[in-house]
């Protein structure tokens, strides 16, 4: 008898369990590989695009591309050497990142280059400006005279 | 019959239309230099009734081109590309900037626009040099209107008939593309006020203390529609373009970006001279820069050459127009003011190396470089490429490396600028007012690396400048109030809050707009460094995890729609119990499939959905999707809205006479 019972027990709270089923399920799980592929994908430029990196692309070029970063994966080819694998046949116009040697050099330069040199120039600027003495106090109209009467009293 | 024949008609009257805006802008473009020849001063003011007409004419145009939209009249070849009769009606109007020749005649009108306003404002206020400001204006739509009526011409007729025509392109039947266009060009052509009033003051050796005050105004204008224009296109790519981003350092996007940064320094320096009488010539080269950068983004985008450089060859009528003319405009304006920068000195010196005015300059340094750094990515790939034929990209990840050092360092200025007070700093001061929020910064900094330990390290900087922004902003404004408090004892709380705001819109119309800015590097902050994706393949009623995410695919239906068919997804969020419909919509006309994300959003993050390719078949068939979670996305928006209410408060200001100057020094700060 209370064996029954038991196993009706079971049935109806299995049965109860079973409604948050889809709530317990498993949850799908990326495929580690499907990751990796993306993660190189991203740094590629799907060359017939315009301006997008392989791994956003749904042109057909980078479908195939994907596919093959897929294979060359699969086959154990390391990050670095699928890269030099497309880079053989692109050129540099297929990393997303342009390379800081060769034709890509200047780009790298110049920024900081360009922030250093206006940087000096608006020292200098400042500089010089300051030291040029500013207008005698006399110069000032009569108004201006008020108003900086007026901004001492605030201060104190 | 008689109706049909009369809408025909109405087509060639706005081509008419167009042909005598041309006439009209030439003259007034030649109307103060003929005054001169003749030695008839009244010519001048021809101009002046020009500037009308010629706005009422291109407007007329305009109207013809929509009208022809609305009632497909495929007669047209630019409504045949452009358009179609299953078109829902809100983008039947929008087609008109949806392609090339009207993009133009968009520019061009939003031009006459501003043109005509300028010269209401001008009868009244600087009547004497208005026809001058006008001739720039004239010129620069001579400069269009011959690109539009020779090269790219809307108003062509096709024969014969197309029955039906090729739709709009699907990606732009999107409510955020039917208005990012407008507001683009109401930004880029903005632009081109100031670029008047400077030529103009330069040929008239026109003191700058009667214009610089105008020019501001005209600059924040522009700079407040560039601004809107931008993050509309932001937000645009965001849900449209289904890759979980809004930015991508597109050549496109960057061709609106470098105006806007300049427009940027340009708003800061323009203050320098209104109120210590310095940087005239400077003011006067980032205007020209300003606009030109405008010119050049239209070139970029409007000439081909962004597809590759051969495509220019290949078609090279409107690329090399639009080339010549922005060289021209750029030899012209460089060359008078290289011959007449100079007219005006600097009345003033610096009093100290730390000050207002100096931070300023600092401002200036960091915009200017930020510009040409993006102005190098952008050109260089197509410089390299004609000169020595080596292809190369240069991508979203160099332009981040780049910009967002520079960045940091604006928002570093932008903490500290706005405590230090005009001609000279006192060091004690300054240091005792910055001693709260930097401390407030570093807490954030160092709260950040330890929350979010391991990150990239653009995150605690990032945190640390903007509570340092946030915290500036806040105690000067506490500062302000205690001290309105003190004057007026016993004034309600809330009235003196508002009273402190009201009383100088100008600066802390400012200070909301750099809020609205911390508000956007919120945002970028946390979908740039903590955006989690995952893309899986899901059968219906499989659940996937996205961080805290749990999304229960739940199957897809297909139907069709107006002008295209839809496959939709349904997905639930489990946590919430909403359900979020990406779609991947084909147009039949087109043959194009786009995607349409499905978005929750909430103010701390958004789940960004996309369903991508089905993978098997049949009753086993499975779909590829992608899923974002994308922090804090909702602020880059919310900041665009806080920036442009700040814009306002500032504009709302009026001009403050010496006077008033007097009877409240308590604001000059």
């Amino acid at each position: 008898m209370n064996k029954t019972w038991l196993r009706l027990v079971v049935c109806i709270c299995g049965l109860l369990l079973s409604f948050t089923l889809p709530v317990w399920a498993e949850p799908v799980q990326e495929d580690p590989l499907d990751r990796e592929v993306l993660e190189i994908a991203k740094d590629l430029r799907c060359t017939v695009c315009q301006n997008q990196p392989v791994a956003e692309s749904n042109a057909d070029l980078a479908k195939d591309m994907r596919q093959i970063i897929r294979e060359q994966l699969v086959a154990g080819k390391s990050r670095a050497e699928i890269m030099d694998y497309f880079m053989a046949r692109y050129g540099d116009y297929v990393l997303m990142k342009p390379p800081t040697e060769r034709a890509g050099l200047l780009l790298w330069i110049i920024p900081p280059l360009l922030l250093i040199t206006l940087a000096l120039l608006s020292w200098v600027f400042l500089r010089q400006r300051s030291r040029t003495s500013p207008p005698p106090a006399a110069a000032l109209s009569k108004q201006d005279q008020v108003r900086v009467r007026a901004a001492r009293q605030q201060q104190d | 019959m008689f109706l049909s024949g009369f809408e025909f008609n109405l087509v060639e009257l706005g081509h008419f239309a167009a042909y005598l805006a041309f006439a009209v802008a030439l003259v007034m473009a030649l109307a103060p230099a003929a005054a001169q020849f003749f030695h008839r001063p009244e010519l001048a003011r021809v101009g002046i009734n020009a500037s009308i007409a010629v706005f009422v004419l291109t407007t007329l145009g305009g109207l013809a081109m929509i009208h022809a939209f609305v009632t497909d009249n495929f007669s047209v070849q630019y409504v045949a590309t452009n358009s179609n009769s299953k078109l829902p009606l809100f983008y039947k109007v929008s087609a008109l900037w949806g392609g090339h020749e009207g993009s133009l005649y968009l520019w061009v009108w939003v031009l006459t626009l501003y043109t005509v306003v300028v010269g209401l404002h001008g009868r009244k206020h600087y009547p004497d040099r208005l026809p001058t400001i006008l001739a720039v204006q004239g010129a620069l739509m001579v400069g269009f209107f011959g690109l539009i009526l020779f090269l790219s011409n809307p108003f062509l007729r096709l024969f014969p008939m197309p029955p039906d025509g090729r739709d709009l392109n699907p990606l732009l039947q999107d409510p955020g593309m039917v208005f990012h266009p407008p507001m683009l060009y109401l930004g880029y052509v903005g632009f081109s006020v100031p670029f008047a009033f400077a030529m103009a003051a330069l040929i008239t050796r026109w003191k700058s203390e009667y214009w610089i005050a105008h020019i501001r105004r005209w600059a924040l204008i522009a700079w407040g529609f560039l601004t809107t224009g931008i993050i509309l296109g932001g937000w645009w790519a965001y849900y449209e373009l289904g890759w979980g981003g809004y930015w991508a350092w597109d050549p496109v996007e960057n061709a609106s970006f470098m105006p806007w940064l300049v427009g940027t320094a340009l708003v800061h320096s323009i203050t320098v001279q209104e109120r210590r009488r310095m940087l005239h010539a400077w003011n006067i080269f980032l205007v020209i820069t300003a606009f030109s950068l405008s010119l050049l983004g239209t070139f970029l985008v409007r000439s081909g050459v962004l597809s590759s450089v051969h495509a220019f060859a290949v078609d090279p009528g409107r690329g090399a127009y639009i080339l010549a003319f922005m060289t021209v405009v750029l030899t012209v304006s460089f060359s008078i003011f290289l011959a007449r920068g100079r007219y005006q000195e600097a009345e003033e010196g610096m009093t100290s190396m730390l000050s207002r005015e100096s931070m300023f300059v600092w401002n200036n340094v960091v915009f200017t470089v930020a510009a040409a750094c993006v102005l190098l990515g952008t050109l260089y790939p197509l410089a390299l490429e004609a000169l020595s034929g080596d292809k190369i990209t240069v991508g979203a990840p160099y332009f981040n490396a780049v910009m967002v050092p520079i960045f940091l360092a604006a928002l570093l200025l932008m903490a500290v600028a706005p405590l230090v007070p005009w001609r000279k700093a006192n060091p004690e001061r300054l240091r005792s007012r910055l001693l709260v929020p930097v401390a407030l910064g570093l807490t954030a900094g160092v709260v950040m690396l330890v929350a979010a330990w391991p990150l990239h390290w653009t995150g605690p900087v990032a945190a640390a400048l903007i509570a340092f922004v946030s915290g500036t902003i806040f105690t000067d404004y506490a500062r302000a109030v205690r001290q309105r408090r003190v004057q007026h004892p016993g004034e309600l709380l809330p009235r003196s809050l508002a009273r402190t705001l009201l009383g100088n819109r100008r600066h802390y119309g400012g200070m909301i707009v750099h809020l609205g800015i911390i508000t956007i590097a919120i945002g970028l902050t946390g979908s740039g460094l903590f955006r989690l994706e995952k893309s899986v393949v899901m059968a219906p009623g499989e659940v996937v995890e996205v961080g805290s995410e749990r999304l229960r695919f739940d199957g897809v239906r297909s139907f069709q729609r107006d002008n295209y068919f839809t496959l939709q997804g349904q997905f639930t969020l489990l946590d919430r119990g909403v359900v979020v419909l990406p779609e991947r919509r084909r147009y039949p006309v087109q043959e194009m499939p786009t995607t349409e994300s499905g978005i929750h959003s909430t103010l701390w993050r958004d789940v960004y959905v996309v369903i991508a390719d089905p993978v098997g078949e049949g009753n086993k068939t499975k779909w590829g999707v992608h899923v974002y979670v994308n922090p804090l996305i909702q602020w880059i928006w919310g900041g665009g809205l806080i920036a442009l209410f700040g814009l306002g408060v500032t504009l709302t200001s009026r001009r403050r006479t010496a006077r008033d100057a007097v009877a409240a020094p308590a604001v000059a700060s």
